[in-house]
């Protein structure tokens, strides 16, 4: 593994690790059918859920297909898995830490940096422990259980899936650059995340 | 539609057939109904319904504001998917621009929807959800008001109606060319709507439950025909699936009309109401399909292989369910449920 490779592996490890052990606090939308689709909806409309996940699609798409399959397996299941596991034990990420995956999703989009198919796989997966454990204690503080949490690894797998191919499709000459630049966006609203949460 | 193309949806359909086939087995979205309509100043005639689920009452009960008291009633008459309850409230100021609050609808997933006619004959039609449980009454013209309350009801019931969802995939795993697609799923809208158009305005009437049966029936049916078109064989349905979509599309028509009919809207609102529910169910299908075919092309972008399990799986999930709703709704049916 490159020197790169590590250092992208230690943030994103250091992410899970610093994420993981806190309640979780609720805020559902119900959308009136049912957990499958308030699960969808709950994902939807929080930034700090979507703005990461499209991130790693963009990251996964940049580096190429082989790196999308394999992110596309990692983490749907690292979500799902993770979500269960909170929705049975009500434990996540602070709201307090929200900031840290769009910094270092972002961050990694806007670098670019080499990275193999492996290293990718990884970075989702802890990605998606740590996103995944969040929103399924969210979801069953609200009452939406182990059902909003398929509903949202389903839009996971969606948003992964239609963004990477995308970002796969249109990425020659400026594009590519256009879309380090949203990387970029992504990580400065984890820095403006920061900065309200420390105020 | 190309191997690959097959592959994609069919791995789709084996997430979301897992996904949903948990709630698939209770597809019943029938909300409650309130009905207040104003006969002299402050005193209004109440029906109340309250659909029965597995048997069991609906917990919600419907709190009135201060001021309000019983001139007669309650009284509740049994019914074999419901229990209405009529009663005459005096409100004193009336109701105007006063909430009515439904006391436990907030821990369904079950909707009211609350038609109010006033004296002056104007009328208001609102959908309350389990998300906001209350309505306050307005004496707003109602066309608008019915016509947004159905078409979001039309949406939810498409959304919610798993099996005929399934249907429409089920088309889709067949298909082999755009050109077909534009057929069937034209064919499907253009027949349900005739149906669900008969059934609702009176003209024609087909038993809940044979009707349901028959729709699992449907769905079952593609099953085989899936796993033959992936083989690369042909029949008369993968020829022709635009006919097979017209013929099974006139069965899930009445079953979208007995979601309309359930609301039990009175006779003068029902063309628009059909109208709105029929506009909201075609914008959840069109979408649905927009998703697939959206997923398709992705999927054929990232180059997504899979096993042969893997790629057949979809179609036997899809005999599979419908073989289960089959034989589970032939009991029901029966057992004279």
């Amino acid at each position: 593994m490159r020197r790169g490779e590590r250092r992208a592996l230690a943030c994103a490890s250091t992410l899970v690790a610093a994420l993981t052990p806190q309640l979780a606090h609720a805020h559902l939308v119900s959308t009136g059918l049912g957990p499958v689709y308030d699960g969808i909806l709950h994902f939807a409309l929080t930034p700090e859920f979507v703005l990461p996940v499209l991130a790693i699609a963009m990251l996964t798409g940049l580096r190429g297909r082989a790196h999308v399959r394999l992110a596309l397996v990692a983490l749907p299941l690292a979500w799902l898995a993770a979500g269960i596991v909170a929705d049975a034990t009500a434990i996540a990420v602070p709201d307090a830490l929200a900031w840290l995956p769009l910094l270092v999703a972002g961050g990694l989009v806007t670098l670019d940096l080499r990275l193999s198919p492996r290293a990718t796989t990884v970075i989702a997966t802890l990605l998606g422990i740590a996103l995944g454990s969040s929103n399924g204690a969210a979801l069953a503080q609200a009452g939406a259980g182990v059902r909003g949490v398929l509903g949202s690894t389903a839009a996971v797998f969606v948003i992964v899936t239609l963004g990477a191919a995308t970002v796969t499709a249109w990425q020659t000459g400026w594009l590519r650059i256009a879309w380090r630049a949203a990387g970029s966006w992504i990580a400065a609203g984890g820095l403006l995340l920061l900065g309200w949460t420390l105020r | 539609m190309s191997r690959f193309g097959r592959f994609a949806v069919h791995a789709l359909l084996a997430v979301a057939a897992a996904l949903l086939s948990p709630a698939a087995l209770a597809h019943d979205s029938r909300p409650a109904y309130l009905q207040l309509t104003e006969t002299t100043p402050g005193r209004y005639d109440v029906v109340w319904r309250t659909p029965l689920m597995s048997g069991m009452r609906l917990p919600v009960v419907v709190r009135f504001p201060e001021g309000t008291r019983n001139v007669s009633g309650p009284a509740e008459r049994d019914f074999a998917d419901s229990i209405v309850e009529r009663r005459v409230v005096q409100v004193d100021g009336g109701l105007e621009g006063k909430r009515v609050e439904f006391v436990g609808l907030e821990a369904t997933i079950t909707d009211v929807l609350v038609r109010v006619q006033l004296r002056t004959g104007e009328t208001s039609t609102t959908l309350v959800r389990s998300s906001k449980p209350w309505v306050e009454v307005t004496a707003s013209p109602g066309r608008f008001s019915v016509f947004t309350a159905y078409l979001q009801h039309g949406i939810e019931h498409i959304l919610l109606g798993v099996d005929h969802l399934l249907f429409v995939l089920g088309l889709m795993l067949i298909v082999r060319t755009p050109w077909m697609l534009l057929k069937a799923i034209t064919a499907f809208t253009v027949a349900h709507s005739i149906t669900l158009a008969v059934a609702t305005l009176g003209y024609g009437h087909v038993p809940e439950a044979p009707m349901n049966a028959a729709i699992a029936l449907s769905i079952l049916f593609l099953g085989p025909e899936i796993v033959r078109a992936w083989r690369g064989e042909t029949s008369f349905t993968i020829r022709n699936p635009w006919v097979v979509a017209f013929a099974f599309g006139l069965l899930h028509g009445f079953g979208f009309a007995s979601g309309l009919t359930a609301l039990g809207l009175p006779q003068g609102d029902i063309p628009l109401a059909l109208f709105a529910f029929n506009v909201g169910v075609e914008i959840g299908q069109l979408a649905f399909v927009a998703l697939i075919l959206l997923m398709v092309r992705a999927f054929r972008i990232l180059e997504m292989r899979g096993p042969r399990a893997v790629q057949l799986a979809p179609a036997y999930v899809v005999g599979v369910l419908g073989a289960f709703w089959t034989i589970q709704r032939v009991t029901m049916m029966i057992q004279g449920g």
